[in-house]
């Protein structure tokens, strides 16, 4: 190559003002020629820019590393969302009891509270109230026995028929 | 929405396909950060892993820029927290910068490469970044826009300067043969 060439090339490129390809031009002009004394210590550098590209991760098993240490990682995510949504399932069917005892506590307070809540200051009422209650009970239960005796009615009505036809039966048998 | 999630989430597959392949590219660049292998290791890992887990990429276009941009940024970091431990117990932990090369890169390497590896990592910071990556990695201007965060101007005054200062120690180099 001229070495004219090589000489503005050079002043271009001191200058950076060399585009990529004039500076592939002096790479190559200093690999390969044999190079006059002026230039000695550049071409050293040129030598240098593509030894230096050469330099390499000589760990075989880099990439390995790099992919297990992702493929690690990316389970683990997965992991962590699992354990998430079981943590979120959990809390969530805890928070439904939670909120059904509650309403279902302030429902029975509400509907019980108001019908005892007079009678519990007084002794008197109270006892008065307890008794209308027994009454009524026991009314009930004279009222069911009332009725009950209408079953023994139909029994006794029930055996007398028996008894009868029992009867007749022994007459044809004498009779025969 | 569901198309769209298609498009935009990552696999395992893209990431094989479209980030793994970027690994010594952001391995050069950290070790030109960091100076040394072993850490420049374990960023480009944190780098990829980073990558992976921010995986619903919509405005990610160029994924070599997106990730170097992420690797720089945990280079930094770790050049953060290495000044500040320096500065907290300067005599336990002084580190001389750039002792990671191999026993094997150590022999491999002439005697001048050294030199201009040194000249390399006296450059300012973000001089050193950007001719890393015009010089060696061959990137556009707009490239590196991108992966430094840095606009047109910035990256192009950066490059003027760093290319400005390895010239003129090169030229004492020549002259007195240091």
């Amino acid at each position: 190559m001229d070495s004219k060439r090589i000489e503005q090339l050079l002043e271009k490129y001191w200058d950076a003002q060399t585009s990529l390809e004039e500076e592939e031009e002096l790479h190559q002009y200093f690999k390969n020629n044999p190079v006059p004394e002026v230039w000695k210590e550049t071409a050293e550098l040129f030598r240098y820019f593509d030894h230096e590209k050469n330099k390499m991760i000589t760990d075989l098993n880099f990439d390995q590393a790099v992919t297990k240490q992702l493929s690690q990682r990316q389970e683990k995510k997965v992991i962590e969302m699992k354990s998430w949504l079981q943590i979120a399932r959990v809390a969530a069917g805890v928070l439904v009891v939670v909120a059904a005892v509650y309403l279902i506590g302030l429902e029975v307070r509400n509907s019980s509270t108001k019908e005892i809540a007079d009678t519990e200051t007084d002794p008197q009422l109270a006892f008065e109230e307890t008794k209308k209650a027994l009454l009524m009970i026991s009314r009930s239960f004279n009222k069911a026995q009332q009725e009950a005796s209408k079953i023994n009615l139909l029994n006794e009505a029930e055996q007398k028929i028996k008894s009868k036809t029992s009867e007749t039966e022994k007459d044809k048998k004498e009779n025969i | 929405m569901y198309f769209r999630l298609a498009i935009e989430t990552m696999n395992l597959e893209d990431f094989e396909n479209r980030v793994l392949p970027t690994k010594n590219k952001l391995y050069r660049f950290a070790f030109r950060l960091l100076g040394s292998s072993e850490e420049a290791k374990d960023v480009v890992q944190e780098a990829m892993i980073k990558v992976w887990n921010g995986r619903d990429l919509g405005e990610v276009q160029n994924m070599e820029a997106w990730c170097m941009r992420i690797t720089k940024n945990i280079s930094l970091d770790k050049l953060r927290s290495r000044q500040r431990k320096m500065t907290h117990s300067i005599d336990t932990n002084f580190e001389v910068r750039h002792e990671g090369l191999t026993p094997h890169e150590n022999t491999e390497m002439h005697e001048n490469m050294k030199r201009i590896n040194q000249l390399m990592t006296q450059l300012p910071d973000k001089q050193r970044q950007v001719m890393h990556l015009r010089d060696i990695e061959g990137h556009s201007y707009n490239e590196i826009c991108e992966m430094l965060e840095l606009d047109m101007n910035q990256v192009k005054v950066n490059l003027f300067r760093a290319r400005n200062a390895v010239r003129e120690k090169l030229i004492k180099l020549n002259a007195y043969g240091l």
